[in-house]
């Protein structure tokens, strides 16, 4: 027993704390190590996984919020999006087939890898565009020489239009969808990239803690596996969230789109082996 | 935490609110995840001291793919009351669950404080989806 439970922790642990540092939620981790090392059938991994990722969520969010990293109005707006977005996907869900899906999913994910290893620097816009100045969106982050330094945000528009996917993703299948939230504040909207964890990280915990409870009210939450494995996400993300102020960006880049393709890789297979 | 008003100098509004945000926000997070963190421990402490054998019992169903049955949830509180580790780690992952919707509720809370009522609509934008979407038992 005592090997099930650890065996159980340690996954939860590596998942957390890399679910922290990219942003994802450890959910993309849980789901198939749980499936492929636990033996474990999708609905009680996808349960587990739901809970995980509120837990990474909220782990994580100590140290971002206290540190300043959110930016609560961009997470709001933004959450619109996806929530509508959660619930079209919701809907559609039984008439798009499963496969088509997750192929067009992975495909995504592997676009967002190739943008997150040719698109270097971390510099800050200086000034938000109209729509972005209206809604007071900026916000200021410590620079290198600790001191706060005010960044822009620009195309409210184009990160809603990703939202919505990201949030008929979620809706859909289930999961989080952190990289698409990431690459949308990143790439479009131009927030620094820590930022852009930090609030992905507080998005996702709201779609998913709407999901797990639904999950638990229904009885889909097996205990005997979600409780050690919220235990030690939450451990994982807490650590994972104090190590990202510390972290080198393009290190993080890097580990960042490794993830996105392994998250392509896996949907694929799913798709191709019509799982 | 570190304000440098040398270098940049937000409206007092704002500092109030960054204020509020960051002694707040961290304290209710890491009081609900110390309190479900407790329960959780305790839960998965009683699986191991008193049933060990269960616990296994219920991991190979699991992997067999037999849920276990919904309960009501005064039902799982009895339970968990009366020692059963099974509700007691139940009960941790409902205190766990709470935390982002708490968040959401908390930042409408600090958006109607500071008048900002475009934000004030689109928290509560945010807040009726979520209800809904539970409401209809599929989201996320």
């Amino acid at each position: 027993m005592l090997t099930i439970l650890g065996g159980l922790l340690a996954l939860a642990i590596l998942a957390g704390f890399v679910g922290a540092l990219s942003g994802l939620g450890g959910g993309v981790f849980i789901v198939p190590g749980l499936v492929i090392l636990a033996h474990v059938p999708m609905q009680v991994a996808v349960g587990a996984s739901l809970i995980s990722v509120v837990a990474t969520s909220a782990g994580a969010s100590v140290a971002f919020v206290r540190d300043g990293w959110t930016n609560l109005r961009v997470a709001i707006i933004l959450e619109c999006a996806t929530v509508t977005g959660a619930l079209t996907g919701a809907y559609l869900a039984g008439v798009i087939s499963q496969p088509v899906l997750e192929m067009l999913f992975a495909l995504m994910m592997l676009q967002s890898a190739y943008y997150s290893i040719t698109k270097h620097g971390d510099e800050l816009l200086s000034q938000s565009d109209p729509i972005c100045e209206r809604l007071r969106l900026g916000g200021e982050i410590p620079g290198d020489d600790g001191r706060m330094t005010p960044y822009g945000v620009r195309n409210l528009p184009g990160g809603a239009v990703l939202m919505v996917i990201a949030g008929v993703m979620s809706g859909l299948l289930g999961i989080g969808s952190g990289a698409l939230k990431v690459a949308a504040m990143d790439h479009l909207m131009k927030l620094p990239l820590k930022v852009s964890s930090a609030t992905s990280n507080f998005m996702i915990g709201v779609t998913a803690g709407a999901g797990a409870l639904v999950f638990l009210s229904r009885g889909d939450v097996a205990a005997a596996v979600a409780a050690p494995v919220a235990i030690g996400v939450t451990g994982g993300a807490l650590v994972g969230s104090r190590v990202l102020p510390h972290a080198n960006v393009s290190y993080l880049r890097k580990l960042f789109a490794t993830i996105l393709v392994l998250i392509a890789v896996e949907m694929g297979w799913r798709a191709l082996s019509g799982r | 935490m570190m304000n440098h008003p040398e270098t940049y100098s937000p409206s007092p509004a704002i500092a109030e609110e960054d204020r509020i945000l960051r002694t707040w926000t961290p304290l209710m997070l890491r009081t609900v995840l110390i309190v479900s963190t407790i329960v959780l421990i305790t839960g998965i402490a009683a699986t191991v001291l008193h049933s060990s054998g269960f616990y296994i019992e219920r991991f190979h169903a699991l992997q067999k793919g037999q849920m276990h049955a919904t309960e009501q949830f005064s039902t799982i509180l009895r339970q968990a009351a009366a020692g059963d580790p099974h509700a007691i780690m139940t009960i941790g992952l409902y205190i766990l669950t709470l935390v982002p919707l708490v968040r959401v509720a908390f930042t409408f809370v600090l958006f109607l404080k500071d008048r900002d009522y475009i934000y004030v609509a689109a928290t509560a934008y945010v807040l009726s989806g979520l209800l809904l979407g539970m409401a209809l038992g599929r989201i996320g």
